[in-house]
């Protein structure tokens, strides 16, 4: 168990360091100028020239290479060009829109899926059945950020309910800044239940023909705890396995819905970073994204321990 | 007597205007842009954004009148030109005040004249004709010239690469503390969330009426909030919903949905700017003006603005580089050169002069969708004349980088407001992408730039517009109106290409 924990993170560790390394160059020999950007439209070449060697952008690729590696080994994750702050405190600072966002979409993902999915799979090929595995294959083909559109339309324009975009100017409270996340929320969780509920049908369906699925009836149990006890927990690894990679995605994947709502997070600073050429920070908020799938996988395995006894490493 | 007393008042409410008892003090006003400005310091960057951001926390020297002329801000008074052209006087008003509760002497303006010929785009335009930037006295700055530099006024006037007066103490390169002294001060950046300006209760407005950027200028709002929505989309629904007061830049597809809201309705600036294409006259297909003729002689910049903008409602055709209403409008080398779409005699002019099928590279970026829907359309005209056309498409940082090589491009396509200073136009500088560099450009744009008096440049511009449609050195195709959306209770701002907001104030 220690050494597969430690053969894991030295896995964790390589993946890392290619994501750095890919990343770096990726960002670097992708056209564009930070300098230009910043500049604006009338800055003459010189201009840019100088801006560019104030940023250390005119020195090789191996040396920017090596001096950012020096950074990461400090912990340091580079200072933002634009912002004029640490890379770490502009992730920081849109972490709790992203993380709130995330656990929102995922709760509400989780409370569509999991009854709909459970008893999908227990009535198999009635009409709830096939009209869940139908809603599933909509929502699965529905963007989130179209969906955000119209629920923004409706929700927001016509009803008034809720803010269109934002969250929450100075000095707005917790729960001010959390009602700006109830539309994306409701659009990237309809969509991202689509994958959940499939799975979590699929995976009931596998063990509710196992044995001790009829051995559990045949013993007279009530038909809830039979489901709920003992199929579910069975059929919970690939639907974990599934809530996981969907919380990773959420976190990176939610960049359209985040730019559409104009949320202040981390995939809105990504796609910012990108059009700005933000080097240090598309850095950054890459590694730490990568690290996230990285991390989350790992938890996930971590839980099959917890979840199925037969499970060992 | 009490029955004259009420005549009396009752006339002097009649005779006073409307918006002296329209305007209170007090409210925030929530304004959508376009994004999030790259920086809060005007003198590091020439983009609009920042402009319209920091022009509420810094102040210049001078700014521009509704006439786009010039008119002093922080200076007393217009400047004492020397007879020779090259020595400007410059008379600062006494009692500004700094955010920091400092007052603003002639040593804070010579450093910052200073940080703004080393660090700022325009500043360096001009630090090849300043010999001495000197405090006479506490309120008299002394600039000597080289030589007689007419655009002066304006590049210390323009709002952004602007010459913004700081602290002599605080002239880092990179600014630190955000020390204007504007009517509003920064309190809070969060960047991509809001930033927040506040009243500066230490403000001093000049007397008298406002006037454009010019004259009086109150302070009615306890806040601005400038927070970023850059999809366009979201600013749109943003508008109709009332979210915001003011939304900057929305689509003109959008215009009849925001007229038909209730709570807002849409601002037109007729006209605010113009797209255009640039040719790199240095290399490449492009470099031969006959095929730049070619070029321009097949193209129809109807069909262009009508598929950039839809109805003429948003557009119009004009060939000059400003439109009627700026004293710098002329016709001068228009005729027969603009609007022509001609392919046909396009394809004969080509002909003859010794094009082979070589690509023509057009730089476009879809971040303005109104550059992408034109360039499709020359496309075609181009096909129709004969030329191999090369559309690459990219987002702007890429093309802003791109344009700096000459070797990368023929056509790059852009948009400017209308400039109130023609030297302030990019493409007339030798090191601009484009690159031109003929006789007749510096015998044209010396001649202006070297004229102070006014009248007499408005003459040496027609000459100016006739040399760029002579070598076209770049192509306008037409001008286009900018949409807004404002809210019904936001009172006190009118349509301008870099919006301000403080004349604005909230109906109760």
């Amino acid at each position: 168990m220690i050494r597969y924990i430690f053969q894991r993170l030295f896995g964790m560790f390589v993946v890392m360091f290619l994501v750095v390394t890919i990343v770096f160059v990726i960002v670097r020999v992708t056209p564009g100028d930070p300098a230009a950007v910043m500049l604006g439209p009338d800055a003459t070449s010189q201009d840019i020239a100088d801006l560019r060697t104030q940023l250390g952008l005119d020195r090789s690729l191996g040396v920017q290479y090596l001096y950012y590696m020096g950074q990461l080994l400090r912990g340091d994750l580079g200072q933002s060009i634009f912002l004029n702050m640490p890379v770490t405190s502009a992730l920081l600072d849109r972490a709790e829109p992203t993380f709130f966002l995330t656990l929102f979409s995922l709760l509400i993902a989780s409370a569509i899926a999991l009854p709909i999915g459970i008893y999908a799979a227990y009535r198999r090929g009635s009409i709830f059945d096939q009209a869940a595995t139908a809603l599933a294959m909509l929502a699965a083909s529905i963007p989130s950020f179209w969906l955000g559109l119209i629920m923004m339309q409706v929700f927001a324009v016509r009803f008034d309910l809720f803010p269109v975009s934002g969250y929450g100017g100075p000095g707005s409270t917790f729960s001010e800044r959390m009602y700006h996340l109830a539309l994306p929320a409701f659009a990237l969780g309809i969509v991202s239940s689509a994958l959940v509920l499939r799975f979590t049908r699929a995976s009931m369906l596998d063990v509710l023909g196992d044995d001790y699925i009829r051995t559990a009836r045949a013993k007279g149990l009530i038909e809830r705890r039979v489901i709920l006890k003992h199929a579910l927990k069975n059929a919970l690894i690939p639907i974990l396995t599934v809530i996981g990679l969907t919380a990773a995605v959420l976190v990176s994947g939610a960049v359209v819905t985040e730019t559409v709502f104009g949320l202040p997070g981390i995939g809105n600073l990504v796609v910012s970073a990108v059009l700005r050429r933000d080097y240090p920070v598309i850095q950054g908020a890459l590694l730490v994204i990568a690290a996230l799938y990285v991390l989350i996988n790992f938890a996930i395995d971590m839980l099959y321990l917890l979840v199925d006894p037969r499970v060992r490493y | 007597m009490k029955m004259m007393t009420a005549l009396l008042l009752g006339t002097a409410l009649t005779v006073l205007p409307s918006s002296l008892f329209a305007q209170e003090k007090g409210g925030i006003v929530n304004v959508a842009t376009i994004g999030e400005p790259p920086t809060l310091d005007p003198m590091s960057s020439t983009a609009d954004l920042v402009g319209i951001v920091t022009q509420h926390i810094f102040e210049t020297l001078y700014t521009f009148d509704k006439n786009w002329k010039v008119t002093p801000l922080l200076a007393e008074s217009l400047p004492e030109i020397s007879a020779d052209g090259k020595i400007y006087t410059i008379k600062l008003r006494s009692g500004i005040k700094f955010h920091d509760n400092t007052d603003m002497t002639s040593e804070d303006v010579v450093a910052s004249l200073h940080r703004w010929e080393k660090i700022a785009s325009r500043g360096k335009q001009v630090a090849g004709f300043i010999t001495a930037i000197e405090a006479v006295d506490p309120a008299t700055v002394k600039i000597t010239l080289t030589q007689p530099y007419a655009p002066l006024a304006s590049l210390l006037a323009f709002n952004n690469s602007a010459a913004i007066i700081i602290p002599s103490e605080k002239q880092d390169d990179v600014m630190k503390d955000f020390i204007g002294t504007g009517p509003y001060m920064l309190k809070e950046r969060k960047a991509d969330q809001y930033i927040q300006l506040t009243r500066f209760d230490g403000y001093t407005s000049r007397d008298g009426e406002s006037d454009g950027y010019g004259g009086a200028r109150h302070q009615y709002l306890d806040e601005i909030r400038f927070v970023p929505v850059p999809d366009p989309n979201t600013r749109v629904e943003a508008a109709v919903s009332g979210q915001y007061d003011y939304v900057d830049s929305i689509p003109v597809e959008s215009f009849d949905k925001i007229k038909a809201a209730a709570a807002t309705q849409p601002m037109m600036l007729k006209p605010f700017g113009y797209p255009v294409f640039v040719f790199n006259t240095a290399e490449g297909v492009s470099k031969n003006v006959a095929v730049r003729k070619a070029i321009r002689q097949a193209l129809s910049m109807e069909d262009m603005m009508a598929a950039a903008f839809g109805s003429p409602d948003f557009f119009s055709l004009d060939g000059a580089i400003y439109p009627e209403a700026y004293s710098w409008h002329t016709e001068a080398g228009t005729d027969g050169a603009y609007n022509v779409a001609d392919p046909e005699g396009a394809a004969a002019a080509l002909k003859a002069a010794g094009y082979n099928g070589e690509p023509l590279r057009i730089l476009t970026s879809r971040q303005y969708e109104f550059h992408y829907k034109m360039a499709q359309v020359a496309a075609e005209y181009l096909k129709l004349a004969g030329f191999t056309v090369d559309m690459q498409v990219v987002d702007w940082a890429t093309l802003t980088q791109r344009r700096a090589d000459p070797k990368l491009w023929d056509i790059y396509i852009t948009h400017s407001p209308f400039l109130p200073e023609p030297a302030l136009i990019g493409s007339l500088s030798t090191s601009s992408p484009g690159w031109w560099d003929t006789p007749a450009r510096k015998a044209a744009v010396d001649a202006f730039t070297a004229e102070v008096d006014p009248d007499k440049r408005v003459a040496l511009f027609a000459d100016v517009q006739k040399a760029i449609y002579d070598d076209v050195a770049f192509m306008k195709i037409g001008n286009f109106n900018a949409v807004a959306a404002k809210s019904t209770k936001l009172e006190g701002v009118d349509p301008a290409p870099w919006p301000y907001f403080w004349n604005a104030s909230i109906a109760k």
